[in-house]
């Protein structure tokens, strides 16, 4: 059970978070949070959090290595999408989001149900693979139901988050336009925000209580030794299977919300390298942990964006500043074509690296680095931190 | 190209059997997955490594081709020779580089790893494949880099078949590589290999340098992925390497898995047997019920299916699970 | 553990070199380019053989430099504004979201070093009344929620989108263009953006991908009509999504129009990354004399390399981006093979024609950007460029420089002229009068690509080219449709 401290602590940073929309207005906090633009990314994160506690389950606490994530992940768009979007030239139903997003997670966990006896035949790497084969098949498909995505490079719309109780005209809460909410001005991107950090806390709660059950302890002996296991009388069959719709269920909810917080998907999104992304997510943050989860996806969302400023504000310090900083800065970035650097912030093929390949070779190198250093990812460092400070001044 | 070089063909197909073509150009597709198949099951039987960056391999070994052969024009500069001998020069200079690349990449990422799970070993190779890929795309840039063959799109009329000199020149390669791998696992080196992928531990308590078999493993890798990536980027196939070249080695997946992630020779008949079923679902099944794109999932159908009877494949082995 | 900070240190230092001289000892065959991308200084900080870069430059710049007369201007005129301009600092932001290292990354750097230059030079020369353009780049990779989440972060800081790269991505962004009333300049050529329902908030141009592949297929019927071939057949194949299916789909208007038979319809069955040697084959099968295949080079060469293998011979043809320079290298096993089959096509005139505007550009992209190889979309680069510079003039003559001013003032433009880089535009009439149906038609020159004379491997045959069948063709709605 958590300690009073962490009670508060958790309390506290929830508060936080949730206060974000109207940063401006409170004293001592960041006020770029509450922009737009960070909105969206905070969006983002809590959306990604959601997909990656359920591969956390999955692989992490499990121990079934899955790389179909993107499939299930696209699975819950597109039920969310027939089931939630007006009807047009497309299959749609037009029912309110009570009943789309509860069915974005509902069916895939099905579908992940089926595939689950596969997962207790194959095992290992091999599952791996297998379910490598499931995002292909996934994307073949999606290129296909023309009447249900769009098709491929085309791609179409999906709804909205207005919650309805019906089908009638005026949603009963508007989440996409602005609008003021308890006296304050509130932009629709701070409202998705907020709902969506909901829907996070939801999961988180669901996804922190599971490991603590029966189930949750049957997933780490299975992850540990599956036959040991076995012997003690966990039913492997059942929980793998288990373990899969639940994890199929997280994905689904979270492609559904991925797909309406973007508004347009094209049936590319849900490829092989987004299954890649999430799994680099829970190394990075520590696989098995709910809390190395969400630091992970934090960290991988977040950092293109810091690095985006970053080399902005190293291309500020050489063109206005002197001294040694923009002498440094300078070697690091390129700002003109003959000028030469590691990173190049000229458009177009130049000298160096652009800013998104920067991206690119950070994100393989903190896998590496996370892999070789941290097995344990940000949640190690984490624990590190916290017992340092608990022991203090004693240094074990 | 010359007329003589066109002379080989004649116009009007009515003679040239569909399925024939379509077997030879599976073969032909089927030898390239065979050869990034083997070597990645060298170095996974070898050194424990599920190597995710096998495409980066082809990618970065494809382009050391070009830039040797084209940019460094090597030996071209120094010697006036038959192209073909040129050529091979050519070729072999950067299958030493590359070579090397698998030797210095195996160091530095894959050595602190030794020991480590399965499964965290695979994950750094994805890393890996990340950071290559990236920057040999940046070298690439948009447009295609020349493996200035010898052959060009010379083509030699079979009767019943048309066959490009480039893909029987594949097919030879191949085959002598094949018995260059069965020969050297019968050699010193490579029974001492083969020691080492039974038990790490007791091959090291033989006196076997386990870190030297690791590199060598790497080399015939990484030698093979290039040699792939060289015949993925040649006519009829491409006119030079793209960054997409990688992408092979997607393809290539099923047939490792089919095969047996640790059977080189269930990597080459699975290599083969995915290639033809693959173009064979691209001549025979268009029909619009299969959709767009159909024969590209073949393999990886196929891959499940076979799972599903043998879950480690046709020739892989299976696991022994001890509690 | 020592041991494995040495290995750190080794990773960090093999990965720094590498990055370090990633592709910079190499003529890149892509453009390098003028301004700085997501820095803040003034897009004249181009030039940068022009003048040492350290001192004079971006400080200097912000001012209007150009003496009297803009001040007078900015005297006279009040100015209104709200996000992007800043008349104190004398600066207009404008946006761009570009495929910088995606797919067609090596395409629009080419439209992107046009685009510099040529804001450089106007900067060069005054700018806007003494405003300078300042262009902010976000690099999406063609991936919809990237576009979608940098539309975002720059909203609030330009006060029109300069180009907004890939029609499914355009398409996510235009109901909060039309919610947020800001301009966006769609660089791709889909019908659709003829269509008044999609295009409110959207300056398109050009000649769309549909009556490019009517006019070109027609164009070959007529040829091979005219060597005596009665009744040719067609054969297409193409990508997915807007690109390849509006282009096959006007194909196919023009072959019914013309009572042509499509013997092979192989629309939207070429996929990136997959063998697509299988439709290449079918090709060759079905004995088409007309072959039209919409895709990029790389996808070509499999789709042409396996058919002309089998001893297929056709007239080749296909969208403009279908074309590289590549083809026709000196080291392309395939350059005679091409140089015989392949008639290309292009929305605006090639840079080796002698015109005004191909002399300009030229000039400017000798002085900005001499290392950019003159590959005909830099062409694109200056027509967008031309559009924007007349929308930001029409405002600030109209005295609105806000978000809203700038989007109408560009539909109330009545005639731009290119100098005879493109088809002049206009955007006021309906999608009929306004529908641009004019193309020039290339064959492949070895020769002169290896010569250096023409660095996209062209030659032109037809000049502002436009069929009958295009030219009677009524715009109702897109020739594909994005749901």
């Amino acid at each position: 059970m958590p300690t009073v401290t962490k009670k508060v602590a958790l309390a506290f940073f929830l508060v936080l978070a949730a206060l974000a929309p109207i940063a401006s207005s409170i004293p001592f906090y960041p006020d770029f949070l509450g922009h737009n633009d960070w909105m969206k990314l905070l969006s983002h994160v809590s959306i990604f959090g959601i997909g990656a506690l359920g591969i956390n389950l999955l692989t992490g606490v499990a121990g079934q290595v899955s790389l179909g994530h993107a499939f299930f992940m696209g699975l819950g768009a597109y039920v969310a999408v027939v089931f939630g979007a007006p009807p047009g030239d497309l299959w749609g139903l037009g029912l309110p989001m009570w009943i789309w997003l509860p069915l974005a997670g509902i069916i895939p966990a099905i579908v992940g149900l089926l595939v689950g006896p596969a997962a207790v035949r194959v095992r290992g790497l091999y599952l791996a693979f297998a379910t490598l084969g499931l995002v292909f098949i996934g994307e073949w498909a999606w290129r296909n139901l023309k009447f249900v995505t769009g098709g491929a490079f085309s791609g179409r719309k999906f709804p909205k988050f207005q919650w309805r109780v019906w089908k009638e005209e005026e949603p009963v809460v508007d989440f996409a336009s602005d609008g003021e909410w308890l006296g304050f001005e509130i932009t629709e991107e701070a409202k998705i925000y907020l709902l969506m950090l909901g829907f996070l806390v939801v999961a988180t709660v669901v996804a922190k209580n599971l490991q603590r059950t029966r189930t949750g302890r049957a997933f780490q002996a299975i992850r540990d030794r599956d036959i040991a296991a076995e012997v003690m009388g966990v039913d492997e069959f059942r929980y793998k299977l288990t373990a899969f719709g639940i994890s199929s269920a997280f994905a689904g909810v979270a492609g559904a919300l991925f797909a309406s917080f973007v508004g347009r998907q094209i049936p590319e999104t849900w490829d092989l390298f987004l299954s890649v992304e999430f799994i680099a997510i829970i190394l990075i943050g520590g696989a098995g942990t709910v809390s190395g989860a969400l630091m992970g996806t934090a960290f991988v969302i977040i950092l293109p964006r810091l690095v985006q400023d970053f080399t902005e504000w190293l291309s500020g310090v050489i063109e206005s500043g002197e001294g040694t900083l923009a002498t440094v800065a300078d070697v690091v970035v390129a700002i003109s074509a003959d000028d030469g650097g590691l990173i190049n912030t000229i458009p177009g093929v130049g000298p160096g690296l652009s800013v998104f390949q920067l991206n690119q070779v950070l994100f393989g190198l903190l896998i590496i680095l996370f892999m070789i250093f941290e097995p344990l990812g940000l949640y190690g460092i984490w624990v590190r931190v916290r017992n340092y400070w608990k022991g203090w001044p004693f240094t074990y | 190209m010359t007329a003589e070089v066109m002379s080989g063909v004649i116009l009007g197909q009515a003679e040239h059997s569909q399925l024939a073509g379509a077997v030879v150009s599976g073969l032909s597709l089927g030898t390239i997955y065979a050869l990034l198949a083997m070597g990645f099951v060298i170095i996974f039987k070898a050194t424990q490594v599920v190597n995710f960056a096998h495409g980066a391999l082809a990618t970065v070994g494809a382009f050391i081709t070009a830039g040797v052969a084209v940019e460094l024009n090597f030996p071209g500069r120094f010697l006036d020779v038959h192209p073909l001998f040129g050529w091979s020069i050519s070729v072999m200079t950067a299958l030493v580089l590359s070579a090397l690349m698998g030797i210095i990449l195996e160091r530095i990422f894959l050595r602190p790893m030794v020991g480590e799970d399965l499964f965290s070993v695979a994950i750094v190779t994805l890393g890996m494949n990340v950071i290559l890929m990236t920057i040999v795309t940046d070298y690439i840039g948009p447009d295609p880099r020349s493996m200035a063959d010898p052959w060009g799109d010379a083509v030699a009329d079979l009767g019943f078949v048309i066959i490009a000199h480039t893909e029987i020149a594949q097919f030879i390669v191949a085959v002598a590589l094949v018995l260059l791998v069965a020969a050297f696992f019968r050699s010193r080196t490579g029974i001492a290999m083969r020691a080492t992928a039974f038990d790490q531990e007791a091959a090291r308590a033989q006196g076997i340098k386990v870190g030297a078999i690791f590199a060598i493993a790497w080399a015939i890798g990484a030698v093979l992925a290039t040699v792939g990536g060289i015949f993925g980027s040649v006519y009829p196939r491409r006119v030079g390497v793209y960054s997409d070249t990688a992408l092979l080695v997607f393809r290539a997946f099923p047939a490792i898995i089919l095969g047996g992630l640790d059977s080189v020779v269930g990597a080459v008949i699975g290599g083969l047997s995915v290639g033809v079923a693959e173009a064979l679902a691209g001549s025979y099944l268009n029909h619009p019920w299969f959709g767009t794109g159909f024969s590209g999932i073949v393999p990886y159908l196929l891959m499940v299916g076979v799972l599903f009877i043998r879950p480690y494949g046709i020739f892989g082995t299976e696991e022994i699970r001890r509690v | 553990m020592k041991f494995k900070f040495k290995c750190l240190a080794m990773v960090v230092a093999l990965t720094l070199i590498a990055a370090a001289c990633g592709g910079d000892d190499e003529v890149e065959p892509t453009a390098t380019t003028a301004a700085p991308a997501i820095t803040s200084a003034p897009a004249t900080t181009a030039a940068p053989q022009e003048e040492p870069m350290d001192e004079e430059e971006p400080m200097d710049d912000e001012e209007p430099m150009d003496d009297e007369e803009p001040m007078d201007d900015e005297m006279d005129v009040m100015i209104a504004t709200d996000i992007g301009v800043d008349l104190d600092a004398g600066v207009i932001t404008v946006g761009m979201l570009s495929d910088l290292t995606g797919p067609f990354g090596g395409l629009v750097g080419l439209v992107v070093a046009g685009v510099n230059a040529y804001w450089a030079d106007v900067n060069e020369g005054g700018g806007i009344h003494g405003l300078q353009v300042e262009l902010v780049y976000r690099d999406t990779v063609y991936s919809v929620d990237n576009h979608v989440q940098f539309y975002e972060e720059l909203k609030d800081e330009v006060v029109v989108f300069g180009h907004s790269t890939g029609s499914p991505h355009t398409v996510a962004i235009r109901e909060d263009l039309e919610a947020d009333g800001i301009l966006a300049i769609p660089l791709t050529w889909y019908s659709g953006w003829s269509d008044p329902a999609l295009n409110a908030n959207l300056l398109s141009h050009g000649t769309p991908y549909c009556l490019e592949a009517m006019n070109m297929v027609s164009y070959l019927h007529d040829v091979l009509v005219a060597q005596g071939v009665d009744s040719p057949t067609m054969a297409v194949a193409s990508f997915p999504g807007d690109y390849g299916l509006d282009s096959t789909e006007g194909a196919k208007l023009g072959a019914a129009a013309l009572g042509m038979d499509v013997v092979y319809d192989g629309s939207g069955t070429l996929i990136p990354g997959q063998d697509n040697a299988p439709i290449g084959n079918a090709i060759a099968q079905s004995g088409a004399d007309i072959v039209w295949v919409t895709a990029n080079a790389a996808t070509f060469t499999e789709v042409y390399g396996a058919a002309i293998s089998q001893g297929f011979e056709a007239l080749w043809s296909g969208a403009a981006p279908t074309w590289s320079p590549a083809l026709v290298a000196p080291d392309s096993p395939i350059k005679d093979a091409v140089a015989r089959d392949f008639y290309g096509s292009i929305y605006f005139s090639p840079i080796i024609e002698n015109n005004p505007g191909t002399e300009f550009l030229r000039e400017l992209m000798g002085k900005y950007a001499p290392e950019v190889p003159l590959i005909d979309y830099v062409v694109e680069g200056f027509v967008e460029a031309m559009i924007l510079h007349e929308a930001l003039n029409v405002a600030y003559e109209n005295g609105d420089l806000t978000q809203g001013g700038v989007l109408a003032a560009a539909k109330s433009i009545e005639n731009i002229d290119f100098r005879g880089l493109a088809p002049s535009e206009s955007y006021v009439g309906g999608p009929n009068e306004r529908l641009q149906r004019q193309i020039w038609i290339t064959r492949p020159d070895p020769d002169a690509l290896a010569a250096g004379t023409s660095p996209t491997g062209i030659r032109v045959i037809e000049r502002a080219f436009t069929h009958q069948i295009a030219a009677d063709y009524v715009f109702e709605e897109a020739c594909y449709k994005l749901s």
